[in-house]
């Protein structure tokens, strides 16, 4: 798991996972006026991190 | 605007992300070459990604959104005329000569294909103009915050700049370039909602088409007459001034954005390196031209009911550089808020880490090793190039300080920059391609270029600018002034190499091969798979690029 974190893509994945957990918490328990906005981001931002995840680093 | 605590906490986690990628470059770095030049083991997709995101700094994306609603879709131009041609000549015809001379950086090619003097007159230029571009950027970025977040300038810069110099200290070019990745993705999926949802209320690109004047909708239609465009330029103004001179004399050899495609694994990669990039450049206006055209049309009386407008100016007039962080603020809550500006920072900091990194490879080579200290240790290099790191950042801080007390600087220091960059192209091409062009042909062709650009601003005037020695010839728009300067310098620069080069002894031919096109051994044309042939990706890009311009005609 660790070594993962010399992969970009592994590292890029982590980021947008944060900021999709971020945005969903707060559509959650904010009261955003245009939350559905936050919501969709927030769902594609975790798709894209998860995929990025997934994509496995070049064998060296 | 307003940030709230999820916003600051999306800020925080970028700035955690962007450091930690320093960190776990650092462990890789062992020499000078890891540090200045990623001693050239970067992945295509990384590599791709970080040369178009080098050119994806904050003034790129605001400044294009701005024209975007100044001059509608002409402002594509600088993409489908200005971008992807040079982008596939660099990787198609340039790039073996980048790459196969072993050159680390692009004055160093200038050394082995001219001479001396030549490396020294584009390496020092080329560092002087990264290292106030890298402070006018950090000024920007805190003029920004100031304005629309009423954050204290001096904290702005001195954080951004202190984010920056941490992960590029740490990790030197692989650092920059990893970031370079991130932000590119930050910078899209963080505006993409913005475009989706800001045309949505606009009623699609069919309601913006009807509410706009034809003129702002059509890229080509209405160039056939300077006088019935928003840009105030002929199309011939428009191919060879931007399409041909800037354009090439920007991608195919600004070592900023070289520099991302010579670290690439082998040649085979640095080749499609900005072939790969092309792609997403090609469909960059998306993110960046079409809301400057969506906010122009939510301003019309029709869709007054949506509430936008972009800010206005002390003179009164619309300020279209505040378009962008102005739908921003209009369409994102919270949260997403915080999403969006971070993109904001990410497009400064990636300009300001790109320029640092291309400044301290050409310092610390072109100039340090050439010119003062000689067969050092690497280690002496390396101790060198971190120093020199934390010296262009300082540089940067000083420059941004200026810019804040001197108004006009920016359009001065932009100004020098065109005076310098656009005869470049000129040396570059009579040098690959013309055996006989000379070092001293070189050298005084790019003196001519700048002198006669300088002397073309001095004598023409375009929107009060330029005129500086007499005001002989009035241009309608900047921008046209612009090209029309470019274009002269790079013809009296071309003319004055072969001159001076017919003048003078060449090298011989055995020292120029590897260096010029026809001494060059060619590699056969790959009969593999399609898509790892730099021929076939170029050729495939410009139709589809021909495509854009005729469906947008």
């Amino acid at each position: 798991m660790y070594k993962r974190f010399n992969e970009l893509n592994f590292v890029i994945g982590l980021f947008f996972i944060t900021v999709s957990l971020i945005l969903l918490l707060n559509n959650f328990f904010g009261s955003a006026l245009r939350g559905k906005i936050n919501l969709y981001t927030g769902v594609v931002f975790l798709f894209f991190g998860i995929l990025m995840i997934l994509i496995k680093g070049e064998k060296k | 605007m307003k940030l709230s605590i999820a916003d600051y906490l999306v800020i925080l986690v970028y700035f955690a992300f962007v450091i930690g990628v320093g960190f776990i470059i650092k462990k890789k770095i062992k020499s000078s070459n890891d540090f200045l030049s990623s001693n050239r083991s970067i992945p295509l997709w990384i590599t791709s990604l970080a040369f178009i995101s080098a050119n994806l700094g904050a003034q790129e994306v605001l400044g294009m959104v701005a024209s975007g609603a100044k001059y509608g879709i002409m402002t594509v131009h600088f993409y489908w005329v200005g971008a992807i041609f040079a982008m596939v000549f660099l990787g198609v015809l340039m790039m073996p000569f980048y790459y196969g001379s072993r050159a680390r950086s692009v004055p160093e090619y200038l050394k082995l294909r001219f001479d001396e003097k030549t490396r020294g007159l584009n390496a020092i230029s080329f560092a002087v103009m990264t290292v106030f571009s890298s402070g006018i950027s950090l000024y920007a970025l805190a003029k920004l915050l100031e304005v629309i977040l009423k954050w204290d300038f001096d904290i702005s810069i001195w954080v951004a700049a202190g984010i920056v110099m941490i992960y590029t200290f740490l990790g030197g070019l692989t650092s920059a370039v990893y970031n370079e990745v991130l932000q590119f993705f930050l910078i899209v999926l963080g505006l993409s909602p913005l475009v989706i949802v800001a045309l949505h209320d606009a009623g699609g690109w069919a309601n913006i088409k009807a509410q706009l004047q034809p003129e702002l909708t059509h890229a080509w239609k209405y160039m056939g007459n300077a006088e019935s465009n928003p840009m105030g330029l002929h199309f011939m103004s428009l191919i060879f001034g931007l399409g041909f001179v800037m354009s090439f004399g920007y991608w195919c050899t600004d070592f900023l954005v070289v520099q991302r495609a010579m670290i690439a694994k082998n040649m085979n990669a640095a080749q499609r390196t900005p072939i790969v990039a092309a792609l997403p450049k090609m469909l960059m206006p998306l993110i960046v031209v079409l809301p400057g055209l969506i906010a122009i049309t939510l301003m019309r009386p029709a869709l007054q009911s949506k509430g936008y407008s972009i800010p206005l100016a002390q003179d009164g007039g619309l300020d279209y550089t505040m378009t962008l962080p102005s739908l921003i603020a209009h369409y994102y809550p919270s949260g997403l808020l915080g999403v969006g500006i971070t993109a904001l920072l990410a497009s400064f900091m990636s300009g300001m880490a790109g320029n640092v990194t291309a400044f301290n490879s050409v310092f610390t080579f072109d100039i340090y090793q050439s010119y003062f200290v000689k067969n050092k240790s690497d280690r002496h290099y390396l101790y060198i190039g971190k120093a020199v790191t934390i010296a262009g950042i300082l540089l940067s801080i000083v420059t941004a300080y200026i810019a804040k007390g001197f108004n006009n600087i920016n359009d001065f220091l932009q100004l020098v920059f065109s005076f310098v960059n656009g005869p470049l192209f000129a040396t570059f091409l009579l040098g690959m391609f013309w055996k006989r062009t000379t070092g001293h042909g070189a050298f005084w062709g790019l003196v001519a270029g700048t002198v006669a650009a300088a002397l073309t601003h001095g004598l023409t005037v375009a929107e009060g600018k330029g005129g500086w020695i007499t005001g002989l010839y009035e241009i309608r728009s900047g921008m046209g002034q612009a090209f029309i300067v470019a274009s002269i310098s790079w013809v009296a620069n071309f003319f004055t190499t072969i001159l001076v080069s017919l003048a003078t002894k060449p090298k011989a031919d055995e020292e120029l091969k590897g260096l010029v096109y026809s001494l060059t051994k060619k590699e056969p044309i790959s009969k593999g798979k399609w898509y790892l042939n730099p021929v076939t990706l170029g050729i495939m890009l410009l139709l589809a690029t021909i495509a854009f311009n005729i469906i947008f005609f």
